[in-house]
């Protein structure tokens, strides 16, 4: 392989990355904003939010994508292929993301609200000064298996038109012949990307893990 | 914007067909997978320690990888080391190969998460090595493990229409294949989120049944 | 119709931070003078129409045309590369301006579509492999495996052509014709069934691998370049169909089919009405 393909697979993956890690932060807003309607009391906050989850993670992402490529158009609502694909993988993320702060929040010690509620706490800081900091330190495990997960799932982005890391990798297979090289180096690279997302993820929980309750 | 799902009604026949072959692939993929995890997760604790360090390392590829890259690298790469395989065979090999790397690191976790003090209790009274995988470790693990499993299927029947991407006649190919013909694409991806939505909330629901009648079983 | 706009503006309001609502222009044509782009939507995986080099950039005769085209109407080309069954939709929920491609002209697409002038001609042929001698006449594949793309025109050929053989023909559908060539070159299809434009490039390109099965066998028929019928993008489809036949007035057009097939050919400068 020579060293301008090369190139042309390292520039792709970069598109890669990027790519999944704004999916990753606009999922996890959105994420926040449909975890706490799933833990509203109200119920006609909490049902959207239930059928959000449920059909973001029910439908495979290639229908998804494809859905929001072709549909929103004849909305009226202009989505190029970046835009389309970021909107894709950002939404399949929030349903996930959404669970695992939900599930972060519903573990959080009631022993410890309860010395908040006696210690005059009010419920935003409750809040703010506990169940947030406890529900994010647990939840961070499950945010780097997101990014990886994501990551993987962004090689089908190129059903909307962006070409990324396997999509380059296909067409240099059919231009030169050689698909065991080619897809064999975006394994490799997306091996390479995975396990420093996975190191730094480590290191976050071992910075947050200071001024552990346990 | 039309909306006319009757294209779509006529070609049940083609519909059905592809359904039967996500059907198939899925399930097939799910027991080759779920006993090719056991196996690489017990050999990965119990057997000689190369064998363990080689396993894992195939496993964390599988689990590095999108899995698209790998049925490219399969189905298209294979023919030059002399692995030709049709479109089904090599959407199964690959599908379960995924699924015993995924699954293999949740009955990894579930053997990791039993409590030694069952385990050292057994040795006690005399349980040997394999009495005690069997009766107390894989009743233990199936209950912790279920939930795991459970999204595993999921995750299976939708990675299932990836494969439509190498070929395989799926429900994936065939629908959005009739959309194509019959100028119905908005019907086709409608009628295909309405398939797998309903697979994957079917799954989830018995998941959740057979976790409330095995709860009984839960150790703590 | 409620619904559909208290729809249109909860997801509008939901994306303006992402995307800007669709200025839609009321004429195309104007549309695209004012941003200076043209948008084609095509499938890179084509040639010699589309295709990616082994230096890894998009080329083809497409992307050569739609150059000169680009230079006619004072425009710059924005390309968007979709699998070929995606094109479609794409084109009709407006996502460019026309499609490359490019299609074979046929009654039903004729019928939804408007095809501008022909480039080439599409006439369905057979590839087999270099050195299978069990192939000698297009009807030959009867019983055997051929591969052509997902919702292509040829791919419908095949199957008309193969109704009339003593043995059913098993069609292989793919989503790009590069992954039915690499299928025919590791022997899981005997043959493709593709344009002759199209194979005739193939096995140009790799002699020893391909071999051309004359004569054709589908029905005669042209490619051509795709819009919508909608109102607005006819003055943009009338000042582009207009480039092309002055191209092909010009003498461009041969230059850039002889660079690109090695010979070059006359084409009507109007669609003919298709056969089939």
């Amino acid at each position: 392989m020579s060293l301008r393909l090369f190139e042309l697979m390292l520039t792709a993956a970069g598109y890669t990355v990027a790519i999944s890690a704004a999916a990753i932060a606009i999922g996890l807003a959105i994420g926040i904003l449909v975890c706490a309607a799933k833990l509203s009391p109200r119920l006609w906050l909490r049902w959207p939010a239930i059928v959000f989850v449920s059909f973001f993670r029910g439908v495979p992402l290639l229908v998804q994508l494809l859905l929001i490529y072709n549909l929103l158009p004849s909305l009226g609502i202009a989505v190029p292929s970046l835009v389309a694909a970021l909107i894709g993988l950002s939404l399949c993320t929030a349903a996930y993301q959404a669970e695992n702060l939900r599930g972060g929040f519903i573990s959080v010690p009631r022993g410890l609200l309860e010395a908040a509620d006696m210690a005059g706490l009010s419920p935003w800081q409750q809040f703010r000064r506990i169940r947030a900091p406890i529900a994010l330190r647990l939840t961070v495990p499950a945010l780097v298996n997101e990014a990886i997960l994501i990551l993987k799932a962004s090689s089908l982005i190129s059903v909307v038109g962006v070409v990324e890391l396997t999509r380059m990798a296909q067409n240099l297979s059919a231009s030169t012949y050689r698909p065991l090289l080619f897809y064999s180096v975006a394994g490799g690279l997306y091996l390479a990307i995975n396990w420093i997302v996975a190191a730094g993820g480590s290191v976050g929980e071992r910075v947050l893990r200071r001024g552990r309750l346990s | 914007m039309t909306f006319d799902v009757s294209v779509i009604v006529a070609a049940l026949p083609e519909v059905l067909a592809g359904l039967e072959v996500t059907l198939g692939i899925w399930l097939a993929a799910m027991v080759f997978g779920a006993l090719g995890g056991f196996g690489v997760a017990a050999s990965r604790r119990f057997g000689p320690k190369p064998l363990g360090i080689l396993l894992g390392s195939i496993v964390n590829v599988l689990r590095g990888t999108p899995f698209l890259v790998q049925i490219f690298l399969l189905y298209f790469g294979g023919p030059f080391i002399g692995l030709k395989l049709d479109p089904i065979p090599a959407g199964l090999i690959g599908l379960s190969a995924y699924a015993a790397a995924n699954f293999s690191e949740i009955f990894r976790a579930g053997f990791a998460a039993i409590p030694l003090g069952h385990i050292e209790a057994a040795q006690c009274v005399g349980l040997t090595q394999a009495e005690i995988v069997r009766r107390i470790m894989v009743p233990e693990m199936t209950m912790l493990v279920l939930p795991q499993c459970v999204n595993m299927a999921v995750v299976l029947v939708k990675e299932t229409a990836v494969l439509s991407i190498i070929a395989v006649p799926e429900a994936m190919a065939v629908i959005s294949a009739l959309g194509s013909q019959q100028y119905a694409f908005v019907e086709s991806l409608f009628l295909l989120a309405l398939i797998y939505w309903s697979l994957v909330e079917l799954c989830s629901w018995a998941g959740r049944g057979a976790e409330s009648r095995l709860s009984k079983y839960r150790f703590s | 119709m409620n619904r559909r706009i208290l729809l249109q503006t909860v997801v509008g309001l939901a994306l303006t931070m992402a995307a800007p609502i669709a200025a839609r222009a009321e004429d195309a044509l104007a549309h695209v003078k004012a941003a200076g782009v043209l948008k084609v939507g095509t499938e890179t995986a084509f040639a010699p129409f589309d295709f990616i080099d082994e230096a890894g950039e998009h080329a083809g005769l497409n992307v050569d045309l739609f150059n000169e085209v680009g230079k006619e109407l004072g425009v710059k080309i924005e390309w968007v590369a979709l699998p070929w069954d995606g094109v479609f939709p794409a084109l009709e929920s407006g996502q460019f301006n026309m499609v490359a491609g490019p299609a074979t002209i046929t009654k039903a697409r004729a019928e939804r579509y408007r095809f501008l002038s022909p480039i080439a001609e599409a006439t369905v042929a057979i590839l087999k492999g270099a050195k299978d001698d069990t192939i000698k006449t297009p009807a030959d594949i009867a019983g055997k495996k051929v591969g052509a793309g997902k919702a292509t025109a040829q791919l419908a050929q095949l199957q008309t052509f193969g109704k009339t053989l003593p043995k059913p023909v098993e069609a292989r559908e793919y989503p790009g014709y590069n992954e039915a060539y690499a299928d025919l070159a590791a022997g899981r299809v005997a043959a493709v069934a593709n344009s002759l434009p199209n194979i005739a490039y193939v096995a140009s390109k790799q002699p020893d691998t391909f071999a051309v099965v004359t004569p054709a066998f589908g029905q005669k028929s042209y490619f051509g370049f795709i819009g919508t019928k909608k109102p607005d993008d006819q003055p943009l489809l009338d000042a582009v169909q207009a480039a092309l036949v002055k191209i092909k007035a010009d003498g461009r057009m041969k230059t850039l089919q002889q660079k690109w097939f090695g010979l070059a050919f006359d084409t009507p400068d109007v669609a003919p009405e298709p056969t089939f």
